[in-house]
Parts: structure tokens; sequence; C-alpha cells
């Protein structure tokens, strides 16, 4: 993850005018927002689109960005999340409307598989890696991901909970441990 | 807003998220401002969020860096300015009409990069427009979502509707339960209760088995109450209580029930 205070100065800049430090913040971010974008819109080429959308996106509403109400990661991950789930509202729109018989098959542009999840989330149950995947990665909101997983809202609610609560045990012990790891290897 | 409410609804995962609608946002956020212990947990919920997704980070191309640094690089480059020269030529009729000549092509070269700067403001106006008004479609759009999505909670053939009558403690007041056995929701309209001070409080509760179980506070001010769905309920019960609610019914202050 980006360090905070790197990130703090390029938010500065930019809310200052200096517009280079929008790249600043394209590097630090880029590859954790277009995981997202990427898993929602299903589609390379507008998933890219989506990306650049965002950040300009973010130049533009810079100055309503409030670090004391939370982390820029969040409220840039807003941002790219409506920018991809609109693109993909008017995506299928589109393809709703085209002449069927000019229609050529989507499964074509399909990207490499980004649906299976990395890291601390491998290791939770599946249900509970399921829920965290609704939500976070594909968009849905509470309601609609319940819908998704036929569970009551309060059940789908408590699965969320109870993942996040075993990614906050375990993410304290696999810094522990990739720290050790580190020490290791420099003492050789 | 209550911080225990916040907590057990998730609320404070779905404010993450951005899911939450206008009224609500807020009343997190001012519980966030507010509360120190909550903020705490807000902010490992951020920490764990922004892990979670640099863990499952995917590189985008470099054409798509490049796309964004063409478009936000400057494109108003200074008009380069030619000196003229200090020998001493020959100032003929020729000379005349080439400097004429270049006059009125400077002139007209001013006046396109005027006319093209006054284009670049409006496009850049049209396109802030743009995306407000896209805000607002947003915005409308989740609002609509939301209602519609109330109308089907309420508007099912699964939802069994309840009229809570006020006793002689509470005569004028009345409220309606939704209950959906399936769906285990229990979703209460609570406009017509009278409105109480502000030391006090509606709380609603379950009789299972002889048992009251608190199935959650109840605001007059509110028309969609979400509360708890408490298996095995025989009857729905409202008292009033001291402000934050209370652990056991104070039976006395029941001012409506109903049997299920």
């Amino acid at each position: 993850m980006p360090s905070p205070e790197i990130h703090i100065a390029l938010i500065k800049r930019l809310q200052q005018g200096d517009k280079s430090a929008l790249l600043g913040l394209y590097d630090a971010y880029s590859k954790a927002l277009y995981g997202i974008v990427i898993r929602i819109c299903e589609r390379e080429d507008l998933a890219q689109d989506v990306l650049q959308e965002s950040f300009l996106k973010i130049w533009q509403k810079i100055d309503s960005y409030d670090a004391d109400k939370g982390r820029f990661y969040t409220w840039a991950y807003r941002i790219a999340k409506n920018t991809a789930l609109n693109a993909v509202r008017k995506s299928a729109s589109l393809i709703q409307t085209d002449d069927l018989s000019v229609y050529t098959d989507k499964t074509v542009d399909l990207p490499t598989d980004y649906s299976e999840l990395n890291g601390m989330l491998k290791k939770l149950e599946p249900h509970h890696q399921r829920a965290i995947e609704l939500v976070y990665f594909k968009g849905l909101t509470h309601r609609e991901a319940h819908e998704e997983m036929d569970v009551p809202l309060g059940t789908f609610k408590s699965y969320v909970r109870q993942a996040l609560s075993q990614l906050r045990k375990a993410y304290p012990k696999g810094v522990l441990l990739w720290l050790w790891l580190v020490e290791m290897i420099g003492h050789g | 807003m209550d911080k225990k409410k916040i907590l057990e609804d998730g609320l404070l995962e779905q404010y993450l998220l951005g899911e939450l609608d206008a009224e609500t946002r807020q009343g997190v956020a001012a519980a966030l401002a507010n509360d120190m212990d909550l903020r705490a947990q807000f902010d490992a919920l951020e920490e764990d969020f922004e892990r979670i997704a640099f863990e499952n980070a995917v590189e985008p191309p470099k054409k798509v860096r490049d796309a964004l640094a063409a478009s936000i690089t400057d494109t108003t480059e200074e008009t380069p300015v030619r000196t003229l020269s200090n020998t001493n030529t020959q100032r003929n009729t020729g000379f005349w009409v080439a400097a004429s000549v270049a006059a009125v092509v400077a002139f007209g070269a001013v006046w396109m990069y005027n006319q093209w700067q006054a284009s670049e403001e409006n496009l850049k106006a049209l396109e802030t427009q743009t995306a407000a008004l896209q805000e607002r479609l947003s915005n409308l759009e989740a609002n609509y979502e939301e209602t519609a999505s109330r109308y089907q909670q309420i508007n099912n053939t699964n939802v069994v509707p309840l009229l809570l009558m006020g006793n002689e403690k509470s005569p004028s007041s009345k409220a309606t339960a939704y209950v959906n056995h399936q769906t285990k929701e229990v979703i209460l309209n609570a406009k017509g209760l009278r409105v109480l001070d502000k030391d006090h409080t509606y709380q609603m509760w379950a009789d299972v088995e002889g048992e009251m179980i608190n199935m959650g506070l109840v605001k007059t001010d509110e028309d969609y109450i979400i509360l708890r769905y408490i298996d095995h309920a025989e009857s729905l019960n409202i008292t009033i209580e001291p402000a934050g609610g209370n652990d056991h019914p104070t039976v006395e202050n029941l001012i409506s029930n109903v049997v299920l």
C-alpha cells in the first residue's frame, strides 16, 4: 500500500493545481482500482476507459476530498465503482438496442480470468469470500448481494461482518510473519 | 445515530462502500466525528479494505497512463514570437505588402487562439455540468431503487400488515407493522405515534412464551423503520422507555399491542 505521507503530499499538490500530482496518485492507486474496475466491467476495453475516466473525475473533484473523513483510497474507490457501474449499465443498454444481426460474440473480448481472489481472502470460508467479493469487487449493494447469494439480508450482513473480523485477526499476524521472513532473509 | 444500530446493521461497511442514502450517511458521519471508538473501528475497516484491494490489484496497460497524461497536459502553449532583425533594409512597396500580410496573419492567429481558448472554457464548463448531471442522475436512480425496494418489501403477498392502535394511555396513536415471516423482516411505519419529549422513546418488543424480547427503538418521525424479527413471536408490543431504550420493557407504559 502507498505510504500515507507521500499520498497526502500528492493530494495537496493536486488540490493546489499541480496536475502532475495526478500521475503520482495514478502510479500509487491505479493497480488497486483497476483490480476493482476490471472485475465489475468484465471487459478490458471498457475497464481501461473507466479507469481513465475515474482519474479524470478524481482530478475534477479533488477539492471535495476531506482527509478527516476517511482514506483517499476509499474516496477514490467510490468514484471508480460508480463510474464502472454506470459504464456497464450504459454498455448493456446499447447492446439491447443493437441490431442482433450485427451483434458480435462478446466472449471474444473477455479478459484473463480475474475472478479468483488473492491474499488473505483466499483463506476465508467460501461463503465469507463470496460475500466480500460481491460487495467489494462486484459493486453490488448489500440488498442486491443477499439476493444473489439467496440468504436473508441480516444473514448476509453477518457474513460480511464475520469475514471482516476474521481478516482483522489475520492481518496483523500476516504482517508479523512477513516482517519475520524479511528479517530472516536479511540475516541470510 | 445510535452506535449500536450502526454496528449491528452493518452501516459502517455500507458507509464505506458509499451505499447509504444521504440522511443515513450524514447520521453515520456525525457519529464517526463524535465517537472515537467508532472512528477507530472505521479506520481499521478502511485499512483492511485497502489492503484487500492491493492484494487483488491488477496492472493496467501502460496506454491508460499515457492517455491520462495526454488528457491533462496543458495544451495552451505560448505563441512563439519572432524578433525582427535590425538590418537597414529598403522599405519598398513589397516590404509593406509582406508586412501587411504578416500583420493580418498574426491578427488572425491571435483571434483564432482566443476563439479556441473560449471554446476550451465552454467545453470544460459543459463537462462540469455533465458530471454534475450524471451525479444527480445517479442519486435519483439510487433514491428510486431504494423506494422501489421499500415498496416491494411492503407490497408483497408474504407480508402481514398489522395495525397497532394506541390504548387509553395514548388513544390518538397508531402505527402499522409489516411482518414478513418468509424473509424474517419487520418494518414499522411510526408516523402516527404521538411525539414524545426528548427524554423518552418508543421501544418495540416481541412476546415469546411470555418473555418480552427487544425488537428495537421506534422513532416517531420515520415511516420506514426496520426492526429485528423475532422467531415464534406471539404478539408485538410498544412501550414508552427512557431515551436510549431499556433492557426490559416498562409494562405499565405499554401503549399498544397486537396479536400475531
